[in-house]
Formats: structure tokens, C-alpha cells, sequence
């Protein structure tokens, strides 16, 4: 399982948020090229037709392969109420003959993103991962080298964290204490749910960048 | 990682294999002076497709076999042998697939058996059986040359300790011979260097010999 919510950030203010990040996350950045691939089963395969997703990350010496599946996000009264997605995922590290596998296994290619940006991964109550990427489509088949950004001047930051049905709960409320410090930058919500720019990001922005994020948000 | 030579027992024809074989097999490492070392377990898996209209054909592989490797606890080999294709996955790769619901496993068989060393070599050799039976389908023998990675570079001497072998087990005029495949590794795109997913090609290939060789006895007896 895995806890997740969503937000955007004009590219223009991705530098302060970096900023106030480093800042917050007593880590350094890491930098993060990733190219992923979401395949579909052909007609007739499968009990009901799945997606898994395929992640090629660039930025390796060697291109690494990661296997992912998203399962369905939980569901009720309670998960209604909290402010963070809990969805089930499954991932699994894999050799580079996986796409070739999953072609010949009868699925097929549904659309494939490169996602460019960097990402910090931290201990805070939780081992959360917060990436800010642009989401850039390819024009020829998986041609990374001429990716254009799907929405230009706006990257999608994400925050993630894994869990368990027993600790979910813990780790939602880290994570959501965690996205307080960034609300003045952007606002985190649940996938799917858009919320759109904040108007304090100017402000925010230039205060973090006149004093290299020691101001108190 | 050391090189590996796998064999599967070929009856003589209008024989089966049967567990007194791997009793004499057994017998005849522990005449090299081999030492019992432990157990030997790899199990594999044969999926097949699930079809929500059986009668729609469509080019599916077949002989899509996952296997899992004592020696790599963590890990999952996946083989489609017809399309020359391996892939080595943590093995939580099998919760996926059955997530995605789109193959579902068929029949399981593990490779039971005995490790020996015999100086520089480790010795298995085993039974294989589906899983939660006790039937005897086949014996599978896997040799292991510790000193040397590069497949070329141990050829010769894995062709002498086999020469060898063979001799010792005439002796016990058996009704059979272990066969050895020669796979062409690079049409897997696997290099010279030895890699777990080369264990998993050649278990492939001695699966797919060993059914082989049953449906061809089954259509002489019909």
C-alpha cells in the first residue's frame, strides 16, 4: 500500500520550492529522468482488463526497470474523510527484457510519459518521497530525447509514502503535517481531485528566495 | 557466479524413470566421494493465459514458466523459451501477476533433491515432481564448477567431468543417460558470463525436453 496526494507548481516558483525543501528535508536532492511506460491487455486477456506500468529510470548508469501496479484506492466513510489517497501498489525491480516480456504476454502499449524533475526522499514519521517533475510526451515512439511537456510552465509535485493496512493511519497523518509547510507553495490533494495554484506562491517564492529559505513560512 | 551445467535423465525407450534411478544416481556421487551437502529445491511454474473468450484465437505463449531459484530467495525468473525471452524481477513480481489477472498458474513442479561437493564441483541431482504430488515426472542433475564464470572458459572441463560421470554411472548399466541441451544463451541475450538467468534458460529448456519426451512415449503407447 502506499499513502499519496498531488499537487502543481508553476515552474518559475520550482526553484524556491526546492529551497524550502532542502530545507525541510535535511537530504539532498536527488535528480530523477524517468521514462514510464503504462501498458494495457489486449481485447479478450485477462478476468478484466488491467494496466501495469512499466519505469525505465534514466538517470542510472545502466537504465534500471521497475515494475508497477496500482491497485484500487480505499474506499468508505474513512477514507472519505482523510485528506490523503490510500491506494494499494505493488512494485517489483526487473531486468530489461520486461517490456519485451510483458509484448509478448499479450499487452499493449497505451501511452509512455518522461518525467524530469528531481525528487527528496526522507524519514518524517513516515519514508516520504516528494518529486516535482515536468510530464513531457513523446512525439515518436519512445523517442526521450524529443519529449515536449504536456502542460508547459506547470510541474506536478507528488508526495508518497509506503504503508500497511496496520499503520496507514500514522503515516497519513505524517504525511499531512508534512504538506502544512508547503500549503504556502501549493496546495496537496488527492489525485484526481484538481485545487489548482495557490495565490501566495508569489509572495511565498520571493520571500524564500531573498533569504535561502530561512524564513519561517 | 560459478558456472552451471544442467541435465535431465533420458529413459531408453520403452522405459520410465522411477526412484530407484535416482537412488543409484545418488549412490554413484556418493562413490566420487561426494559430500552431502543439503537440500536442493528450485520450483517453477508453468502460467497459462486467461481467456475471457477461449474461442478467439490468439498467439499467447504457451510455455510461460516462472521459476524461483533457492539460491536467490528474493528473486523471480520469468522465461517465454519461444520467444527466447528471460527476465529476472524481485519476486514480488508474483503478486503482480496475480493482480493483473491475466495468466494464472497452470502446474508446478519442483527439482527435490540432494546437493554433494566434490572438490571444485557441487553436484544436484533430483527428482522432479509437481508440487503436492509425489509422482515422479523426471531426474534432473545440475553441475556446478565453482572456480570459473565464463561459460567458454569451463567448457572443457565440464566436458571432462561429465565424461567422467558418464563412465561411473555405466557401470550400473542404468536404462537411460543424462542428455545435456547445448543453449545458445546469446539469443536470450545473455552473455558469456554466467547469471542466475542462465539457470533459469536451461531449466526452461530441460522442462520443456521432459515434456517432450513423455508426450512422444504417450503417443507410441496410442
Amino acid at each position: 500500500m502506499e499513502c499519496v496526494v498531488q499537487g502543481i507548481i508553476e515552474t518559475q516558483y520550482v526553484e524556491a520550492l526546492e529551497i524550502l525543501l532542502e530545507g525541510l528535508c535535511g537530504v539532498h536532492k536527488e535528480r530523477l529522468r524517468i521514462h514510464e511506460l503504462c501498458l494495457k491487455t489486449a481485447p479478450n486477456l485477462g478476468v478484466v482488463a488491467s494496466e501495469v506500468r512499466l519505469l525505465c529510470d534514466l538517470e542510472q548508469p545502466e537504465p534500471a526497470w521497475t515494475v508497477r501496479h496500482i491497485g484500487g484506492a480505499m474506499r468508505g466513510a474513512g477514507a472519505d474523510q482523510i485528506s490523503v489517497l490510500v491506494r494499494t501498489m505493488v512494485e517489483s525491480k526487473a531486468s530489461k527484457t520486461v517490456l519485451r516480456l510483458f509484448y509478448a504476454l499479450g499487452y499493449k502499449l497505451d501511452h509512455e510519459l518522461l518525467k524530469v524533475g528531481f525528487s527528496f526522499c526522507f524519514n518524517r514519521g513516515a519514508q516520504i518521497t516528494i518529486t516535482v517533475a515536468s510530464i513531457n510526451k513523446m512525439l515518436k515512439l519512445h523517442a526521450t530525447d524529443e519529449a515536449v511537456p504536456v502542460t508547459p510552465g506547470i510541474q506536478l509535485v507528488e508526495v508518497t509514502a509506503p504503508a500497511s493496512s496496520e499503520n496507514y493511519s500514522e503515516v497519513v497523518a505524517a504525511m499531512t503535517s508534512f504538506c502544512e509547510y508547503l500549503a504556502p507553495l501549493l496546495h496537496l490533494s488527492k489525485p484526481g481531485v484538481s485545487t489548482g495554484v495557490v495565490p501566495t506562491v508569489a509572495a511565498a517564492a520571493a520571500s524564500l528566495m531573498s533569504d535561502g529559505g530561512h524564513t519561517t513560512l | 557466479m560459478p558456472i552451471k551445467r544442467v541435465f535431465h535423465w533420458q529413459p531408453n525407450a520403452g522405459t520410465t524413470v522411477n526412484s530407484q534411478l535416482l537412488t543409484e544416481v545418488s549412490q554413484c556421487a556418493e562413490t566420487f566421494n561426494g559430500v552431502r551437502e543439503g537440500r536442493w529445491k528450485p520450483n517453477l511454474t508453468f502460467y497459462k493465459p486467461m481467456q475471457r473468450d477461449q474461442t478467439i484465437p490468439a498467439d499467447l505463449p504457451r510455455d510461460f514458466l516462472g521459476i524461483a531459484l533457492p539460491e536467490q530467495p528474493n528473486k523471480y525468473f520469468l522465461v517465454i523459451r519461444g520467444r527466447s525471452i528471460v527476465t529476472e524481477a524481485d519476486s514480488t513480481i508474483q503478486v503482480i501477476m496475480e493482480k493483473l489477472q491475466s495468466y494464472k498458474s497452470r502446474i508446478s513442479f519442483t527439482f527435490e533433491g540432494i546437493q554433494y561437493q566434490l572438490g571444485d564441483f557441487l553436484l544436484r541431482v533430483g527428482k522432479v515432481v509437481p508440487t503436492h504430488s509425489e509422482n515422479l515426472r523426471g531426474i534432473v542433475m545440475e553441475v556446478e564448477y565453482l572456480p570459473i564464470s565464463s561459460i567458454e572458459k569451463g567448457k572443457v572441463i565440464m566436458d571432462e567431468f561429465f565424461d567422467l560421470w558418464q563412465e561411473a554411472l555405466s557401470n550400473r548399466s542404468l536404462p537411460g543417460h543424462f542428455s545435456h541441451i547445448d543453449t545458445n544463451f546469446s539469443d536470450f541475450g545473455l552473455s558469456d558470463t554466467y547469471t542466475p538467468q542462465h539457470t533459469a534458460v536451461q531449466y526452461a529448456c530441460v522442462m520443456a525436453q521432459m515434456i517432450a519426451s513423455v508426450q512422444s512415449v504417450q503417443a507410441l503407447r496410442s
